[in-house]
């Protein structure tokens, strides 16, 4: 009741009103009605950047049937900042109405007022609401706004730094960005803010936004932290089953967002971390969906899957792969299965075998076993498996544990071999087996050989190494076998017939031989088809520097690029067709991959030698190594050293003999030349060297000549001269004695005729056996002085253990000492010839018979005597 | 007397052995809250103007020479345990509002730091046991539990905690060294007290 009549105390007013309007205006009343019309209970709200306004109609608005139009000014410091109009329709019109708008500055930092007011058709109402929203409150510290904001990368931010009373700014900026980036106005006295592009996303503790300041003399600071980040782009979701219990949904997570981003699977109860989603569900109904959400502050992504999950199984890998049977080229691998589920899936399988990569895969009912092919003995595998599905095939397993095993060792294979002729020798020789061939360690190697026509006894050699090489009768064919042995035994015979020097066979000679050119790291080489190959042909190649390196390849076409050789290296390649004998050389050939330029000095051992006007420079050999380059010839040039004007002239000549060994300059004059040798190549010419010669005329030969021909024979005669002179005395003795006065006594005066006879036919027998001192007694002792001889001056001792003798210092070098009797040293007249003389050392059986003394030419060596006869002379 | 001398004597005397463990462990303490500052203020670019703006956080009664050792002890046990919430606290708003990144040196450090105070706690429990006085649990009623307003706030908040640690650990390694002097002083003065009284009677 009591409310009833509070609502009559208010419409019978408004109805009075209203009639008395329409009365009164007299048709125009509803305009009049309406001039009330606007806006009431205005409030405004803000969070963040926002503003939030909402209000009511004016009960007279209702009269409007007309959409109303309502105008909202955002003024900050009684300037507009933004404009806009909300459309009310007639229906709505006595509703609550809302508007937002987000500032791009922080509120706090303006206090923005808003202004609503309300039009119609082209009347505007003249009621007006204003709301303004409270400013930040008073604070000791400077103040940054918006607090903890987030932005997206690359959006243009504002802060605002409002200081407290009396606050000085300083500066303001973003911690790690430029201050140059930033741009700092002053709205009024007490706020600055900074506007700038935010280009880099923030750290996991976001950005710091600092506004410095001083305030009461003491410099401070404050701040926000902003977050930058992008929003969610994660996309394809994808759920699945792995254990036939649960469901795993993973997706694919887009760039780090730099911000927390929440993540839920929409309508579940599965638990999400990081970036799988799991939970428990039955996958055996069929299809179905899945919703995910991806959540942070700068965005929402939703993404959805939807599967039956049969078809959607992934499976784990298998467990404890194990060999149950490991033979020489066969094992059988076995594993189990973590999910016993798996055990009614038709599964396919594959193994991945090092060294062989993936095998093909086999399939079965719950498979967990397969057999391992073609294996190599004697080889360690390491094994991997893994599995899925085989009639949905979804994802593979990831690989299982890795199983390894070795495989039980057997013979070697059969070898690869080759020969190579030259002159009587074949060289047989073959490929060292590699490990995956040998199937053991190789103990040695069987060569065996007989004539072709079995008439010769099977010959055996056996070596270490590979290649054998045998002297055998060219003029037949051998048939040679090698087997290669290990611990397990031989491998079977490789086969190999020798040519006969009857048939072409493989002696080079007669053979085409040509070069060829390389290209792309080695030879392209191809040759006409032989009617003689009837198994293919066999190139073979090697540098032509070293023919025992020789390698080969047996290809059916013909051609073949023969790779990974070296530039600079001459390489000889021959092309051999296989028969069903011995195999027939084709052709050979010599080539680069590619020249390179010849680096070093190429003639070592450059020499000249003139003869006449015409010099002659040689060199060695050039050998294969050095040449990287084919050599086309050799040039000479030379120029007179004597005429050092840019006028003089070069001559020169050449070869195109690439094994020529020297060049012959003519027409030289008498000059210093220089010489230059230098080698044509294709790339140029090259190894330049430089030899100086001094080319002399033919009298200067002559005189040279002669003067060397004098100079000898002066010399001769010099020393002949000297050696006369020195032995003088030996010399004269022997050509011209001394003739020793005979001694005429009574005696001999009164001697018979007889005696006078004996004078006059020479010396005497008797005579010579007058000189009895200079000859030792036989028997008698050496150095043993005569017993006439006068004691020696002076005694030396004697060395220790040697008996003391009175002559061992006075005769220390007899031959030395040997004293010869001059016919100044005859002893005066009446004596005899009987002078004392120091015994000789004499060697009895050097001494001839009848011999009186010695006389040695070289006497400071080993005494040479010469006997010289005291023969008295008559004057 | 008698007691003093046969303690000295033995070394095994119980205070005085974990004082000296007490003061090591405050000093390595002292050390790696001096890193984790360190590493805390060039992980978050902190400069001086911020850092020097700091106020305590830890309150406890105000140092005086009129303490005696149990009074000591327990004024800096409370301070450390003060410590230890704020700093628990800390970890754990720091990881909830600014956490996500990569756990590094920082993380480690800060750890260590938490551990090692902990230690520091148990041994100045053992001390104050040990000195016989009661066992009681300082009062962390007065502990400033408002939270930082804003995540700028948080960031300094966590430095000054990290800085309230520093300076007890520094407090601590002072205390405990001086600690077995003024024990000694107070047993002997305990002792003539006795004495004197004896002969009263």
């Amino acid at each position: 009741m009591k409310s009833e009549s509070v609502t009559r105390s208010i419409m019978i007013p408004f109805i009075l009103l209203s009639l008395f309007c329409h009365s009164s205006q007299d048709g125009n009343t509803g305009e009049h009605v309406v001039l009330l019309c606007g806006p009431k209970n205005l409030t405004l709200k803000s969070w963040d950047q926002t503003i939030q306004a909402t209000w009511e109609d004016d009960p007279s608005c209702s009269a409007v049937k007309e959409e109303l139009v309502y105008e909202l000014l955002v003024l900050v410091r009684d300037q507009q900042v933004h404009h806009d109009l909300v459309t009310v329709t007639p229906e709505q019109i006595g509703l609550s109405h809302l508007w937002t708008w987000t500032s791009h500055r922080a509120l706090e930092c303006d206090s923005p007022s808003v202004l609503l007011s309300v039009r119609y058709r082209n009347y505007t109402s003249p009621r007006r609401q204003e709301g303004t929203l409270p400013g930040m409150t008073n604070s000791s510290d400077p103040e940054v706004y918006p607090r903890d904001p987030v932005f997206q990368v690359g959006s243009r931010a504002t802060f605002c730094c409002v200081l407290p009373a009396g606050g000085t700014f300083t500066d303001m900026y973003l911690v790690g960005y430029n201050r140059s980036e930033g741009n700092i106005t002053k709205i009024n006295n007490q706020t600055y803010s900074l506007s700038l592009v935010l280009n880099q996303p923030s750290s996991p503790s976001g950005t710091d936004v600092k506004c410095e300041a001083t305030i009461h003399q003491q410099p401070t600071d404050n701040g926000v932290t902003a977050f930058i980040g992008y929003p969610p782009d994660d996309r394809e979701l994808q759920c699945e089953t792995r254990d036939l219990e649960s469901v795993e949904c993973q997706w694919t997570v887009g760039r780090d967002t730099h911000l927390p981003t929440q993540y839920q699977l929409v309508g579940s109860a599965y638990e999400c971390f990081q970036r799988t989603c799991r939970g428990k569900e039955d996958v055996s109904t069929g299809e179905r969906s899945w919703k995910l959400r991806a959540h942070n502050e700068l965005g929402t992504v939703e993404l959805t899957d939807s599967a039956d999950l049969m078809t959607r199984v992934h499976m784990l890998a298998p467990e404890s792969v194990t060999g149950s049977t490991v033979n020489h080229r066969d094992a059988r691998l076995k594993w189990s299965w973590k999910v016993q589920g798996y055990k009614d899936l038709n599964l396919t399988c594959e193994v991945n075998l090092s060294h062989a990569g993936p095998q093909k895969p086999n399939s079965g009912v719950g498979l967990d076993s397969t057999v391992l092919m073609n294996l190599i003995p004697n080889w360690s595998y390491n094994v991997t498996v893994r599995c899925r599905t085989t009639q949905h095939p979804w994802k593979w397993s990831s690989w299982s544990s890795t199983f390894n095993f070795h495989t039980k060792g057997d013979v070697p294979d059969a070898l690869d071999v080759w020969m190579k002729m030259k002159d009587n020798e074949i060289l047989i020789i073959w490929k060292i087996l590699l490990e995956k061939q040998s199937h053991g360690h190789v103990l040695d190697y069987t060569v065996t050989w007989s004539n072709i026509r079995g008439t010769e006894q099977h010959n055996t050699t056996t070596v270490t190494h590979n290649h054998v090489t045998l002297r055998l009768d060219t003029t037949q064919q051998y048939v040679v076998n090698v087997t290669a042995r290990n611990v397990n035994g031989s491998s079977s015979p490789s086969t190999i017939i020798t040519p006969s020097s009857s048939s072409a066979g493989l002696n080079p000679t007669g053979v085409r031989g040509s070069r060829m050119a390389g290209g792309g790291g080695g030879f392209n080489v191809s040759w006409s088809s032989s009617p003689a190959a009837s198994c293919g042909y066999i190139v073979d190649w090697c540098p032509s520097s070293s023919p025992s390196t020789v390698t080969w390849i047996k290809v059916p076409q013909t051609n073949v690029f023969l790779k990974n050789l070296r530039e600079g290296q001459r390489y000889s390649v021959s092309i051999s067709a296989c028969t069903r004998g011995a195999a027939l050389l084709l052709e050979t050939r010599e080539g680069y991959v590619q020249e390179q330029r010849i680096q070093g000095d190429l003639f070592r051992a450059l020499r000249s030698k003139q003869t006449g006007s015409e010099v002659e420079l040689s060199w060695d050999q050039i050998p294969l190594t050095e040449q990287t380059a084919f050599i086309q010839g050799y040039v000479l040039e030379w120029s007179d050293r004597d005429q050092q004007d840019n006028n003089t002239a070069v001559h020169n000549v050449s070869t195109d003999e690439p094994t020529s060994t020297s060049l012959t300059a003519s027409d030289l004059k008498t000059s210093s030349y220089t010489f230059t040798v230098k080698a044509r190549t294709a790339l140029g010419e090259c190894c330049s060297k430089q030899l100086i010669v001094h080319v002399n005329s033919g009298t200067d030969n002559w005189i040279r000549t002669v003067v060397i021909s004098l100079a000898a024979v002066f010399s001769v005669l010099t020393l002949v001269s000297v050696v006369c002179c020195r032995q003088w005395a030996c010399i004269k003795q022997k050509v011209y004695p001394p003739i020793p006065r005979p001694l005429l006594t009574d005696t001999w005066l009164r001697s018979t005729g007889e005696r006078s006879l004996h004078v006059d036919q020479g010396p005497s027998e008797v005579d010579i056996m007058d000189a009895p001192q200079l000859l030792r007694k036989p028997g008698a002792q050496v150095n043993q002085p005569p017993p006439n001889l006068p004691p020696p001056l002076r005694s030396l001792p004697a060395p220790a253990g040697l008996p003391s003798s009175p002559f061992r210092g006075a005769f220390q070098n007899l031959s030395y000492d040997l004293m010869m009797q001059t016919e100044d040293q005859q002893p005066p007249e009446g004596h005899t010839a009987e002078y004392p003389a120091p015994t000789p050392p004499l060697d009895t059986a050097q001494e001839e018979p009848g011999s009186h003394m010695t006389c040695d030419l070289t006497y400071i060596l080993v005494p040479q005597p010469v006997l010289c006869k005291f023969t008295p002379l008559m004057n | 007397m008698a007691e003093r001398r046969t303690r000295g004597t033995s070394g095994s005397d119980p205070s005085r052995t974990t004082a000296a463990r007490a003061t090591a462990i405050a000093e390595q303490l002292h050390h790696e809250s001096c890193i984790l500052l360190e590493l805390y203020r060039k992980k978050e670019k902190l400069t001086v103007g911020e850092l020097v703006a700091d106020r305590r956080l830890v309150s406890v009664p105000p140092p005086s020479s009129q303490l005696d050792t149990g009074d000591t002890l327990w004024r800096l046990h409370s301070a450390l345990l003060q410590c230890r919430s704020l700093l628990e606290r800390a970890i754990a708003k720091e990881e909830q509002e600014l956490g996500g990144g990569k756990k590094g040196d920082y993380e480690t450090m800060r750890k260590m730091v938490k551990d090692r105070l902990s230690l520091l706690l148990i041994n100045t429990e053992l001390l104050r046991a040990v000195d016989g006085a009661a066992v009681l649990t300082p009062n962390l009623d007065e502990l400033e539990l408002e939270s930082p307003s804003s995540l700028f706030e948080l960031k300094l908040w966590i430095y000054r905690i990290f800085k309230e640690v520093e300076h007890w650990s520094k407090t601590a390694i002072t205390t405990l060294q001086g600690l077995p002097s003024v024990m000694d002083k107070e047993r002997a003065r305990g002792a003539r007290l006795r004495s004197m009284r004896s002969a009263r009677r």
